[in-house]
């Protein structure tokens, strides 16, 4: 209960901060870069297979994050020109939080929401911390959205036991978005 | 399966979901708020109508103190210098801001952002910054442009480097009609602005990944399917 309690403080505390800091147009990316660091963190002292990173099946891991990318990034797609243009420099910002987010999410925090009341717990209290991480940078309306996608990393996170694809999918669509 | 079944309830719930918000909202990467069109583009989704802007800028020992006008909604923003109006006996001078309820099209100028009629009731006399917001649903634009009439000739103003993300800025010696945009004849995005993803690349990047996955994922599962049957699958993970 600790544990788990002191994980989702920390993510959203880091996240919390991450969106103050980025409100300042000068800190947007170094407010990613760090936030993304600081998010990875969390999963310090988890094994790998304990957090869904574990090596077996890793090729079907990888084409599962690509499915999951394409998966994020249709209702845009199927827009046309709709999706916006994401500059070249926030690249690395885009990778870093998006790891940074599943270490912290799916990986961490879903590993302690997981010891401590199993899989509806974890998929459950992940999402809602994760919609609650994007309260700050994000208007009302797409948090619905923001759960959607929060539900279904969780849900893979669950059905696969693996963090690999959600990594891939997260950093496949915050980079063409 | 019925972890499939859940998965694949999740994925068309998301589809769903995304599909009522503007396209962009992941990470903090695009304006915190979706941008308000006077004429919204097919991809917008909801839009609310833009913001009008209205202050009254005091004149103190017959100068007026510096002040900044913008339209509640943030997306413009004039910026006056201290002295700035002619104010002829005036105690206060008034500074409009309307966005325009059409969408000209000049030919040589493309608009990304809605147009603005800023006016005041005192002639201008020193030059003012000004600052657009444009949104992430359009090329970036390379610089703002100002007319006397929306239906008329279109001048570039001067140049400024483009600091906050979806913000460009400039300074005018005139009132008028205001918006920002890029040259019709240069490819956007322009003004050497990288981007990578997005735009029109996104279907090309989502169909690339519906064939690798197709290609790589069926003669993957077949061969776990057949190694599951031989029994020899390697099933190392966590067990929940």
């Amino acid at each position: 209960m600790l544990r788990a309690g002191a994980v989702a403080v920390y993510v959203l505390a880091v996240e919390w901060t991450r969106a103050l800091l980025a409100q300042n147009s000068r800190f947007v990316v170094a407010a990613l870069l760090l936030g993304g660091a600081a998010l990875g963190l969390a999963a310090l002292g988890w094994p790998a297979e304990r957090l869904g990173l574990g090596t077996s099946r890793f090729a079907l891991r990888v084409v599962g994050g690509l499915a999951l990318g394409g998966v994020l990034l249709l209702p845009a797609a199927a827009r046309g020109a709709a999706a916006p243009l994401l500059p070249a420099g926030l690249a690395a910002a885009a990778i870093a939080v998006s790891i940074g987010e599943e270490l912290a999410f799916r990986g961490a925090l879903y590993a302690a929401l997981d010891e401590l009341g199993g899989a509806p717990l974890a998929i459950g209290g992940s999402t809602l911390l994760w919609t609650l991480a994007h309260a700050l940078s994000h208007p009302p309306e797409f948090l619905v959205a923001v759960a959607a996608a929060g539900l279904l990393l969780g849900l893979w996170r669950w059905a696969c036991k693996d963090l690999v694809a959600p990594l891939i999918g997260h950093v496949i669509a915050d980079l063409a978005l | 399966m019925k972890r499939l079944t859940l998965l694949a309830a999740a994925a068309i719930a998301y589809v769903l979901a995304a599909w009522m918000v503007a396209p962009g909202f992941y990470d903090g990467f695009g304006p915190t708020e979706p941008y308000r069109w006077t004429c919204p583009p097919p991809q917008a989704g909801a839009n609310t109508k833009p913001s009008s802007g209205h202050a009254d800028i005091k004149v103190t020992n017959g100068k007026t103190e510096a002040w900044s006008v913008y339209t509640s909604d943030g997306q413009i923003v004039i910026g006056f210098l201290p002295d700035s109006f002619d104010v002829a006996g005036k105690s206060t001078v008034s500074v409009d801001i309307t966005p325009l309820d059409t969408c000209p099209e000049p030919k040589d100028v493309r608009f990304v952002t809605n147009v603005y009629r800023i006016t005041s009731d005192a002639p201008l006399k020193k030059k003012a910054n000004i600052t657009l917001l444009y949104s992430n649903l359009k090329p970036h634009p390379d610089d703002i442009y100002r007319t006397d009439d929306p239906n008329g000739p279109w001048t570039l103003l001067e140049r400024t480097s483009q600091g906050q993300p979806y913000t460009i800025y400039s300074s005018t010696d005139k009132l008028g009609y205001f918006a920002a945009g890029y040259a019709s004849s240069t490819t956007p995005p322009p003004g050497g602005v990288v981007t990578i993803g997005g735009g029109q690349a996104l279907p090309i990047i989502v169909a690339v990944l519906i064939v690798v996955v197709v290609l790589a994922g069926l003669p993957l599962a077949l061969m776990r399917r057949r190694r599951s049957a031989e029994g020899t699958e390697d099933d190392g993970e966590e067990r929940s």
